[in-house]
C-alpha cells in the first residue's frame, strides 16, 4: 500500500511497543495491536507509566482501547534502548504515593497564586473551565 | 423451535420468492452501503462470493452421503473429513476476495450455516446421532472436549432435553439482520453426518469420565472458547475444571489460553463484529442453547476463517494457514497450546499462567503422558515460531482497509483547489529536484508519490430523510454526506452596505480593505492559467476576456480609479503603497498589467517617492519592487524612461537653473531601492539611446539634461549618505564618462567601486 509520501501511517506501527500520551495526562506503554481511520487504538499488554521526578511506576492496565481523539502523542518505544534510562523504577504503591505528594504540593502552590492573585485584584481563568472548549 | 421448522420445511418455490423480494432490498442495502463507506469501499458483491461458498458447500455434501455406508472405518472417516474441511477453508480463505473485514466476517461466518457439512448435522437430533454412536462407542474412544465442563449442569442423560434446545437455538437465519442476504438452502433434515466432530461431540455428553484422550479431536475445541466465550462463561470453564473436574490433559492447555484470554480483557470480544452479535446471540433465548450455538457456530466460523482466529490467538505462521493438508495445521496448533510463551506477558499475567500450568501438569503426570510427550518433541517447533503469538492480530485485508479508507479521504475531484497547500509543496520539491537533476549531480532520485485513484465526480444528490409532519431532519451522514456541523446561511454583503460603512470607517480600513479585494482579485487572475489549460477550446476566448477584466479591475483598485473620475490622484495608490501589504501586492500585479498601466504605476511610484521611502523605513519592502519594475523598464520606450526620470528627480521641466540642492534627489539616492531603481533607469535609457540613433533631437536634450542633473547629484552626495545599491548595472562607468570630465568620473568611479567593495 502506498503511503502520502511524507506522512507516517499508523499501520506501520502495527505490533510495535509504543508510548501513548493521551488528552488527560496519562502515560500508556503497551504493545499497538490494532488501529483504524479515526486513530483509535487497541494497546496490548498495557502498562500506565507514572513519572514522578526521576521515579516511575508501571500499573499493569491489560487491554486498553484508546478512543483517538483522546491520544495527543504516540510514539514508538525503541527496545533497546528502552532499559537505558537514567529513571528508577519503584513499585506501584510508592509512585502512588509519590504522586499524590506532587499533587497536593502542586494544588498547594495553585491555592497560593491565586489567592496572591487575588489580593492583587486579578483573577486567571480556572483550567477546568477553559476544558470545556 | 417454531422458526426452525418453518424455514426448514419452506418448498422451494416460496424460497425463489423470498429470494426476490430480498434482491430487491438488497440493493438498497447496497446503495446504503455505497452511502456509508463510499462507492470503491465494499468492491465485491457479497451474493456473489456467496454462491460460490454455496456451491463449495454441495459437494462436500454428497459426499458425505456415500461416505455414511461406511463408517466400519472411524480413522479414516475423521481423516477423510478432515482434509475436506481443510480444503474447503483453504478454498473459502483463497476464493474471498472481499474487501470490507465486517463484511468478510459476515461472509466468512455464514457458511457455518449453509456449511451442510457441519452443522446441520450437529443439528439433526436422535436418528443421526445414533447412527454415528454406534461405532464410536463400540471402539472405545471416548473423548472429552471443554464442552462438557463447560456445561457441567447438564445431566448426560438428559438428550431429549438437549435436543429440544438445540433446536430451538439453531440460528438458521434466513437473512442477516445487518447485511441481510439471502436465505441459505438448507440441507435436508437427516444428512448423514460429514464432519466426525459431531460424534465425538455427543459422545463427550454420554461419557463424561474419559478413559482415553483423542488430542486432534480436542484440538478443535478450544479456539471457539477462547473467542467466541464471554468472560462469565469462561470463568465458569476454568472455575470448575480447576476446582473440581480431574483434569484430562489434553484440555489444559485450552483452559491456560482461555485464562490468559481471559485475563487479557476481552480481545476476543473487540473482534466479533456486531453482526456477529446479532446473529449469534440475539436470536437465542435459553442461555443453554445460546451457548451451544455460540460453540459451535464459534468453532465453524474459526475454522473457516483460520487466518482471523487462529493466527492471532496461537501465532501460527500465516503462510501455514492456506497449507491444504488439514494435518500440518493442526500440528501447528498443538505445540502451542502445551507451551504458550510467555515471554511477553505481563509478570502477573505470567505468574498466574505458571501457577495454572504447573497444576495441570501434575495432574496431566497422574492421567497420560503420552500427549505430553509429543507435545515437547515439538516445542523446539515451537520455538521458531515468532516471538510475539498476538502479532498480526490485524490481518494485511484489515490493514489495507484501513489505508483504503484512508486513501479515499484524499480522493478529490479538484485537487488543486482541495489540498492546496500539498499540491504546492509538491510543485516545490519537484522544482527542487528539477533543478538538481539539470546541474547533474547524482543519480536521480526517485520520490514516492501520491497516486490517488481518480474518480469520476460522482453526483450525489442527497435528500435527507423526511416524515411527513415531523420535526427536523433524519441526518444520515457518510463518505458522500458529512454530516453537517453547521448549517449557517452565508449572506453576502452588498456593496451599497459597504460603501456606507466605509465612510464611517477611517482611511486606513478602507485602503486595508481594498488591499484585500484586490488579492483575491489577484489570487482570482493567477489562477487562470490553470484553468486555461484545463478548458476547452471553446471555453478560452471567453477566460481570456474573464481574465483581462479582472486584471483591468485590479489596476482600477489599485489607482482608486471611479468611473467619474477623470483626473487621477495618486493619494490612494500612495495609501496602499504604504502598507507593507499593499507593497507586495504591487509587485505581485505588475507583470500582469499591461504595458501603460505598469508604466503609469511605475510613475506614480517615482513621483511620490521620498513619501513612501520615509514611510517604508520600517518595512524595508520596498526592494521587493526592484525585479518586477526593471520588467517593465525593459518594455518603455525611451520618451517615457525619460519621463520617469524626470519623475524621479522631481523635475516640474526641464531643469535649466541649478537647483540648489534637489531635495527629492537626494532621498532617493539615500534609500537602496531609490538608488537602485536609479541606477536601473539610467542604465536603460543609455542602453536606448546607444542602440538607437534615430532618436528625436528634443528627447535626446531631455535626457542628456537630466543626467547631468543625475550625476551632479550623485557627485553632490556624500559618499557616507550614499546608500548600497542591490544591484549596479555593468554599462554605468561608460554612462557616466560621457557626461562628466575625467576627474569627476574617477570620484564617480570610487565612489560607487567603493559602494561596491562594501556590498
Amino acid at each position: 500500500m502506498n503511503y502520502m509520501p511524507g506522512t507516517a501511517s499508523l499501520i506501520q506501527d502495527i505490533d510495535k511497543k509504543h508510548l501513548v500520551l493521551l488528552r488527560d495526562g496519562r502515560t500508556l506503554i503497551g504493545y499497538l495491536r490494532s488501529i483504524d481511520q479515526f486513530a483509535n487504538l487497541v494497546l496490548h499488554q498495557t502498562v500506565e507509566r507514572i513519572h514522578v521526578g526521576k521515579k516511575y511506576g508501571d500499573i499493569p492496565r491489560g487491554i486498553f482501547v484508546v478512543r483517538g481523539e483522546n491520544v495527543v502523542l504516540l510514539g514508538e518505544i525503541d527496545l533497546e534502548k528502552e532499559s537505558d534510562t537514567p529513571l528508577q523504577q519503584v513499585s506501584i504503591e510508592e509512585i502512588l504515593e509519590e504522586q499524590r505528594v506532587e499533587q497536593q504540593a502542586k494544588q498547594e502552590s495553585e491555592k497560593l497564586k491565586v489567592q496572591a492573585l487575588k489580593e492583587r485584584g486579578l483573577s486567571i481563568p480556572r483550567a477546568d473551565t477553559l476544558d470545556e472548549y | 423451535m417454531f422458526r426452525y421448522q418453518s424455514l426448514e420445511d419452506c418448498p422451494l418455490d416460496e424460497e425463489d420468492e423470498a429470494f426476490q423480494t430480498l434482491g430487491e432490498e438488497d440493493e438498497d442495502i447496497d446503495q446504503f452501503n455505497d452511502d456509508t463507506f463510499g462507492a470503491g469501499a465494499i468492491d465485491d458483491d457479497w451474493q456473489v462470493a456467496h454462491e460460490r461458498l454455496a456451491e463449495l458447500e454441495e459437494r462436500p455434501a454428497t459426499a458425505g452421503e456415500q461416505a455414511d455406508g461406511a463408517v466400519s472405518d472411524e480413522m479414516d472417516l475423521l481423516g477423510d473429513h478432515e482434509e475436506n474441511l481443510a480444503e474447503r477453508l483453504s478454498k473459502l480463505v483463497i476464493d474471498n476476495e472481499l474487501e470490507d473485514p465486517a463484511i468478510m466476517q459476515a461472509v466468512h461466518t455464514q457458511p457455518l450455516v449453509q456449511t451442510g457439512g457441519l452443522n446441520p448435522s450437529i443439528w439433526d437430533g436422535p436418528a443421526v446421532l445414533r447412527r454415528i454412536r454406534g461405532p464410536l462407542l463400540t471402539q472405545e474412544v471416548p473423548s472429552v472436549s471443554v464442552l462438557e465442563y463447560a456445561l457441567p449442569q447438564r445431566p448426560p442423560q438428559a438428550r431429549e432435553e438437549e435436543r429440544d434446545l438445540s433446536e430451538r437455538a439453531l440460528p438458521r437465519r434466513s437473512s442477516s439482520p445487518v447485511i441481510g442476504s439471502p436465505p441459505v438452502r438448507a440441507v435436508p433434515i437427516g444428512t448423514p453426518p460429514k464432519q466426525p466432530t459431531v460424534p465425538n461431540f455427543n459422545q463427550q455428553i454420554l461419557c463424561p469420565k474419559p478413559v482415553h484422550i483423542r488430542a486432534p479431536i480436542q484440538q478443535r475445541y478450544p479456539s471457539p472458547y477462547s473467542e467466541r466465550m464471554s468472560p462469565n462463561q469462561l470463568c465458569n470453564v476454568t472455575n470448575s475444571s480447576l476446582l473440581g473436574h480431574p483434569f484430562p490433559p489434553s484440555v489444559t492447555p485450552v483452559l491456560t489460553h482461555l485464562q490468559r484470554a481471559q485475563l487479557l480483557g476481552g480481545a476476543q470480544a473487540g473482534r466479533m463484529s456486531p453482526s456477529q452479535f446479532a446473529r449469534v446471540s440475539g436470536l437465542v433465548s435459553s442461555p443453554l442453547a445460546s451457548m451451544n450455538s455460540k460453540l459451535i457456530p464459534g468453532r465453524v466460523g474459526q475454522m473457516i476463517s483460520p487466518a482471523s482466529g487462529f493466527r492471532a490467538f496461537f501465532g501460527a505462521p500465516p503462510t501455514q494457514q492456506h497449507s491444504p493438508c488439514p494435518g500440518s495445521h493442526l500440528q501447528n496448533l498443538r505445540p502451542q497450546m502445551f507451551r504458550p510463551d510467555t515471554t511477553h506477558l505481563h509478570p502477573q499475567h505470567r505468574r498466574l499462567l505458571h501457577q495454572r500450568q504447573q497444576q495441570n501438569r501434575n495432574q496431566h503426570r497422574n492421567l497420560n503422558g503420552s500427549t505430553g510427550d509429543r507435545a515437547g518433541h515439538r516445542s523446539s517447533h515451537q520455538e521458531q515460531q515468532r516471538k510475539d503469538p498476538y502479532a498480526n492480530l490485524m490481518l494485511q485485508r484489515e490493514k489495507d482497509w484501513v489505508s483504503k479508507i484512508q486513501m479515499m479521504q484524499l480522493q478529490s475531484t479538484d485537487p488543486y483547489l482541495d489540498d492546496f497547500y500539498y499540491q504546492n509543496y509538491f510543485q516545490k520539491l519537484e522544482k527542487l529536484s528539477a533543478a538538481e537533476e539539470m546541474h547533474g549531480d547524482g543519480p536521480k532520485k526517485e520520490r514516492t508519490k501520491l497516486i490517488t485513484p481518480q474518480v469520476a465526480k460522482l453526483e450525489h444528490a442527497y435528500k435527507p430523510v423526511q416524515f411527513e409532519g415531523s420535526l427536523g431532519k433524519l441526518t444520515v451522514s457518510s463518505v458522500n454526506n458529512p454530516r453537517k456541523m453547521i448549517d449557517a446561511v452565508v449572506t453576502l454583503r452588498s456593496e451599497d452596505d459597504e460603501t456606507k460603512e466605509k465612510q464611517v470607517r477611517d482611511k486606513r480600513r478602507q485602503t486595508l480593505f481594498t488591499i484585500e479585494k484586490m488579492y483575491s482579485l489577484l489570487l482570482d487572475v493567477e489562477d487562470y492559467e490553470r484553468r486555461y489549460l484545463l478548458s476547452l477550446e471553446g471555453e478560452r476566448l471567453a477566460l481570456m476576456e474573464e481574465r483581462k477584466q479582472k486584471i483591468c479591475d485590479m489596476f482600477d483598485n489599485l489607482r482608486g480609479k471611479t468611473p467619474s473620475q477623470e483626473r487621477l490622484s495618486d493619494d490612494h495608490f500612495v495609501q496602499i503603497m504604504c502598507i507593507r501589504k499593499g507593497k507586495r501586492l504591487v509587485a505581485r500585479i505588475l507583470p500582469f498589467l499591461s504595458t501603460e498601466q505598469a508604466a503609469d504605476i511605475v510613475m506614480a511610484t517615482a513621483r511620490n517617492l521620498p513619501f513612501l521611502i520615509k514611510k517604508d523605513a520600517q518595512d524595508e519592502v520596498l526592494p521587493c519592487l526592484l525585479r518586477p519594475f526593471s520588467l517593465v523598464l525593459y518594455h518603455l520606450p525611451l520618451g517615457t524612461v525619460t519621463n520617469l526620470l524626470q519623475q524621479l528627480g522631481n523635475l516640474p521641466q526641464s531643469a535649466t537653473a541649478p537647483a540648489p540642492a534637489n531635495l527629492h534627489l537626494t532621498a532617493v539616492l539615500q534609500n537602496k531601492f531609490g538608488l537602485s531603481l536609479l541606477y536601473l533607469i539610467l542604465s536603460r535609457g543609455e542602453e536606448l539611446q546607444c542602440s538607437d540613433t534615430n532618436t528625436e533631437l528634443m528627447q535626446d536634450n531631455q535626457w542628456t539634461e537630466l543626467m547631468f542633473m543625475a550625476t551632479r547629484e550623485l557627485l553632490r552626495i556624500p559618499q557616507t549618505a550614499l546608500a548600497k545599491p542591490v544591484s549596479t548595472p555593468s554599462n554605468l562607468v561608460s554612462l557616466f564618462s560621457r557626461y562628466v570630465d575625467r576627474q569627476n568620473l574617477n570620484v564617480l568611479e570610487t565612489k560607487l567601486q567603493l559602494v561596491q567593495g562594501i556590498r
